[in-house]
C-alpha cells in the first residue's frame, strides 16, 4: 500500500465561503511515487468517494505567467475534473505540457523577458497545453477538464460545480501560497478583479488564449470587451488569493524588469496601480478605448493615473500594498493550515 | 439523401416502440432534446439506439428505460441571436454573438450505475 499526498480546500472551508472541493497535489509526489499525472488523479477521484472536486498538479519549480503577465513561482503542470470517483475520458484530464522558449519568442511576447531575468532564468515553464495535450478539445474548447458536475477552467483557475452552480477562482499566487502553507486573502472578487481578469497578454500557447497563434487580444486591450458590463461579469463569485504584499512583490519584479503596463504586460488596476506608485511608465496612449471604458468604470480613468503622486520605494509599496492595490477590500485574510488539510490518498 | 436521416419527431415514437418490445407495459422516457423541436438525426445511430434499447429490456427487471441526451463535448458554442423586434413583429436590426455553455457530463447519469458498457464510436469496432 502506498500513500499520495494532497492538499484539499474542502467546501464549505473559511466560514462557509468555498463552495466546492478543490484538491492540489505537488508534481514531485506525483512522480516519486512512480505515477503518471492522470494515474494520480484517478487515485484521488476514488479516494473522495461519490464526491466531486477540482484537481491541480502543481509544479513549484516551475514558472508561470498570471492572465496580465506577471510571471510568477509555480505552475499547473496538470489539471483534472473528478466526480463519483470518474474521470471523463475526452475531457476530464488536461495535461500542461512544458512550453520552450522558441525563437522570436521575446520580440512577439515581450512580456516573456522576465524569463531571462535573475529571477526565473533556467526555470520550466507551463502555460498553457500543446495541442497534443488538448486531446479531443476542438478550436472552442477552452483549457478546461470537464466531469460530472466539476469545470476546472483556465488552466485551474476557476472552478464550477455546474449542478449547483457555485464558482471560485484561485488565481496562480493564491495556489503558491496553498501549496506554500502560507496566507490567502478570501472574499467576493468585486469589481476591480473582475475588470483586472480582461487585461490580459498576447501568448502563443498561453493558459487562457492562444493556441496556434498569438491571440486577438494584447497588452493594453481588454479580453472581457463588454464595457462598462466588465465590472460585473466575474464580481460575484469567491477568490482564494494571495495577500496584497504577496502580489505586490511579484509585479513589482516585472516592473523592475522593464515591463510597461499597456505595453507589455497587462493594464489591470493592481499592475497599474503599483506602476503609478512605483513611478514607472505606463503605455497610456497604446491601451485601447474599450479598455479605458472598463477601467473608468471602476475608477481607475487616464486623468486619476496621471495626477502626480510621491513615488514610492521597493519596500514602501510592498508595506502598504494593502492600501495601494484595489479591490477585495472586504475579503478576510486565513492561514492556509487553516483552510486546507493535508491528506494522504492510499492505493 | 431524404433517406438517410430520421426526423427527431419520429426518433421519438422509434424508441418508444422499440421500449415496448419485450413488454408493451415499459416506460420510455427521453430526456435532454427538449428545446429542439425539429432536426435531423444520424439513422445508422437511431438504428443502433433502437437495438440497445431493445437490448436493455431483455433484462426482466427492467419497468422503464431513460434515453438521456447530453453533449458528447460539454463545452457547446451556440450562436445568439439579438433581435430587436418592431411593433409589428419585424426585424430591422439583428447582432451575432458566440456563447459558450458547459454542461454537466454523461458521468452525472452514471453515479449509482452497477455497469456502464461504452459502446460510443462502436461502428469502428464491428467484426
Amino acid at each position: 500500500m502506498q500513500k499520495l499526498k494532497y492538499r484539499i480546500v474542502p467546501q464549505g472551508a473559511a466560514d462557509g465561503i468555498v463552495p466546492l472541493n478543490w484538491v492540489f497535489l505537488d508534481c514531485k509526489d506525483v512522480e516519486a511515487l512512480g505515477l503518471t499525472y492522470l494515474d494520480a488523479c484517478k487515485i484521488i477521484a476514488k479516494e473522495l468517494g461519490k464526491d466531486c472536486a477540482a484537481v491541480n498538479i502543481m509544479d513549484m519549480d516551475a514558472v508561470t505567467v498570471t492572465s496580465d503577465g506577471i510571471m510568477v513561482d509555480g505552475a499547473v503542470a496538470a489539471l483534472a475534473s473528478v466526480d463519483h470517483g470518474m474521470i471523463n475520458k475526452d475531457f476530464g484530464f488536461l495535461n500542461v505540457s512544458e512550453f520552450k522558449q522558441y525563437e522570436g519568442m521575446m520580440e512577439a511576447e515581450t512580456h516573456m523577458k522576465q524569463w531571462l531575468s535573475d529571477y526565473y532564468k533556467g526555470k520550466p515553464l507551463h502555460r498553457g497545453p500543446s495541442m497534443p495535450d488538448r486531446g479531443a478539445r476542438v478550436g472552442h474548447n477552452e483549457n478546461m477538464t470537464l466531469t460530472g458536475r466539476i469545470a476546472n477552467n483556465n488552466v485551474g483557475s476557476e472552478a464550477m460545480n455546474m449542478v449547483d452552480m457555485t464558482e471560485i477562482l484561485v488565481p496562480l499566487l493564491g495556489m503558491h501560497e496553498i501549496m506554500h502553507g502560507g496566507t490567502v486573502n478570501i472574499g467576493v472578487a468585486g469589481p476591480m478583479v473582475s475588470v483586472g481578469i480582461g487585461m490580459v497578454v498576447s501568448e502563443l500557447q498561453g493558459r487562457i488564449f492562444g493556441y496556434t497563434s498569438l491571440g486577438a487580444y494584447r497588452a493594453g486591450m481588454s479580453a472581457h470587451n463588454s464595457g462598462e458590463y466588465a465590472k460585473t461579469v466575474k464580481s460575484d463569485y469567491p477568490a482564494i488569493v494571495s495577500t496584497k504584499p504577496m502580489l505586490a512583490e511579484y509585479t513589482l519584479r516585472a516592473l523592475d524588469c522593464g515591463m510597461v503596463p499597456g505595453r507589455d504586460i497587462g493594464c489591470s488596476p493592481a499592475v497599474l496601480s503599483l506602476a503609478k506608485a512605483y513611478g514607472k511608465p505606463i503605455d497610456f496612449d497604446n491601451i485601447s478605448d474599450r479598455a479605458w471604458i472598463e477601467l473608468e468604470s471602476v475608477g481607475m480613468g487616464r486623468a486619476k493615473l496621471e495626477e502626480a503622486t510621491p513615488v514610492m520605494s521597493r519596500e514602501e509599496i510592498i508595506a502598504k500594498a494593502d492600501s495601494i492595490i484595489p479591490g477585495m477590500e472586504d475579503a478576510k485574510t486565513y492561514a492556509v493550515s487553516d483552510i486546507c488539510e493535508i491528506r494522504y490518498a492510499e492505493f | 439523401m431524404k433517406y438517410m436521416h430520421t426526423k427527431l419527431p419520429d426518433f421519438y415514437i422509434k424508441a418508444e416502440a422499440a421500449g415496448k418490445v419485450a413488454r408493451p407495459e415499459t416506460e420510455v422516457e427521453i430526456r435532454g432534446l427538449e428545446s429542439y423541436t425539429s432536426g435531423k438525426m444520424a439513422s445508422l445511430r437511431v438504428g443502433r439506439i433502437e437495438e440497445y434499447i431493445r437490448e436493455i429490456t431483455q433484462d426482466p427487471g427492467v419497468k422503464k428505460v431513460e434515453v438521456v441526451f447530453v453533449p458528447h463535448n460539454p463545452e457547446a458554442i451556440f450562436t445568439a441571436v439579438i433581435k430587436g423586434i418592431q411593433a409589428d413583429g419585424s426585424c430591422k436590426k439583428a447582432i451575432l454573438e458566440e456563447m459558450a455553455l458547459s454542461v454537466p457530463t454523461e458521468e452525472c447519469e452514471l453515479f449509482d450505475v452497477e455497469e456502464v458498457e461504452d459502446r460510443r464510436g462502436s461502428g469502428r469496432q464491428q467484426r
